[in-house]
């Protein structure tokens, strides 16, 4: 069987590459680590792969704002391309600082737009919050939205946050409409029995808990938590898990490594 | 010379500033009702007006949640509140500078720039110069790195 391919992008201060490659690896797929630098100098490697991803981290040191230099880097330098692998439906993820990069290029929430119109923005308390949290994914998200990578989630799931920018912000309130009706809004901070959290279990003050949105074809995902913090049971604090040994974090990912097989 | 500011726009919250507003009271100084922050980039270089307006409007803001404030160093600025200006002392390294210039070229401007950038806090009610100065020393800025002004 054909083994899928993720392409994992990196540049200065990315420093969640080798964990999330680790984590693909785990759901079966062959995983790269590749700079942004050869990237631009051999653009179409980029179609080599199935699945590509935005990792976390603190690219550019989150200097002027996180994410932004390298959106502009990546707008102006492989911004066909990216938008290109997007519409063709592969699967494409931005995990934290690679979520910034998504929405501060407008790779999200629509990839054929390619322009800026929400943004993740400074947290409410001003502070780099992190912790484990909870999610919400609604049973009317897991059966109607198109989001290839929230399939077979439950209700609620944990996985860590660390960010000092993760508020979810749209440019109007039209945009919010659009993405809750379109079911694109799949993960939402909540507490662990499913109800609206307060600070510190929503990390950010994001409007209505936003944590992770897709486009409208699903294929596009952002988060702001991280799942490949969580693949192994052993990595959480009590070691719980499914299975007795995974992580939510792997039935995001192993989602995508499936929908590409 | 293009002096670029940022500040968060009407109707979001400007946490830094708020958090700066928070801690002056924690030390107990009285008097001052609000505090806007703006970071600040000063570009020099061979650049007109429009390519600082690009710089400004695609890479040092954010679309959604901020605006910003072009002003030359013909320009003089009045404020109708206190300002103190925190900038890297001359010789201290400036990572940030560093990456914005990076980020100009990949804007598709190739014209030798220098940068500098910093912070500017709007400081809002009475107070004296001598207070200005204690929440600077204080507050705002690591004199072994940073000098700053009161304007």
């Amino acid at each position: 069987m054909k083994k899928v391919k993720a392409l994992i992008l990196k540049t200065a201060g990315t420093n969640c590459d080798y964990e999330t490659q680790t984590a693909f690896e785990l759901c079966g797929a062959a995983a790269d680590v590749v700079h942004i630098n050869s990237l631009v100098e051999k653009k179409n490697k980029i179609f080599e792969y199935d699945i590509l991803v935005f990792p976390g981290g603190f690219s550019y040191g989150d200097d002027i704002a996180s994410g932004k230099i390298l959106a502009n880097e990546i707008k102006n330098k492989l911004g066909d391309k990216v938008k290109k692998f997007s519409l063709s439906g592969k699967p494409v993820i931005g995990i934290c600082n690679g979520f910034q990069v998504l929405v501060k290029m407008g790779l999200l929430p629509d990839p054929e737009l390619f322009e800026q119109t929400s943004t993740l923005y400074y947290n409410d308390s001003d502070k780099f919050e992190c912790r484990w949290t909870y999610f919400k994914i609604e049973k009317k998200i897991r059966n109607e939205s198109s989001c290839i990578w929230t399939k077979n989630l439950p209700d609620v799931i944990t996985l860590p946050v660390a960010h000092g920018e993760g508020k979810f912000i749209s440019i109007n309130d039209k945009l919010l409409e659009e993405l809750n009706k379109n079911n694109q809004i799949v993960f939402r901070y909540s507490t662990k029995d499913g109800k609206t959290p307060q600070y510190p279990l929503t990390p950010n003050g994001s409007v209505e808990q936003i944590a992770g949105i897709c486009n409208t074809k699903g294929n596009v995902f952002g988060l702001m938590p991280h799942p490949e913090r969580y693949v192994l049971a052993l990595q959480h604090p009590s070691r719980e898990g499914f299975d007795g040994k995974y992580g939510w974090g792997k039935i995001i990912l192993q989602n995508a490594v499936d929908f590409v097989k | 010379m293009f002096e670029i500011e940022i500040f968060t726009k009407e109707g979001f919250k400007d946490s830094r500033g708020e958090h700066v507003l928070s801690k002056i009271s924690e030390v107990e100084i009285k008097g001052i009702t609000k505090v806007d922050y703006a970071s600040v980039y000063i570009i020099d270089g061979d650049i007109n007006k429009t390519e600082a307006k690009t710089i400004a409007s695609e890479l040092l803001s954010d679309k959604i949640t901020e605006k910003f404030e072009i002003s030359s160093n013909s320009d003089s600025k009045k404020s109708k509140s206190s300002v103190i200006e925190v900038l890297y002392k001359k010789g201290v390294t400036d990572t940030v500078s560093e990456s914005v210039i990076k980020a100009i070229k990949d804007l598709g401007i190739t014209k030798e720039v220098r940068v500098k950038t910093g912070h500017k806090y709007y400081l809002h009610g009475n107070i004296s110069k001598t207070v200005l100065d204690k929440i600077a020393v204080k507050l705002l800025a690591n004199t072994l790195v940073q000098e700053y002004k009161i304007k």
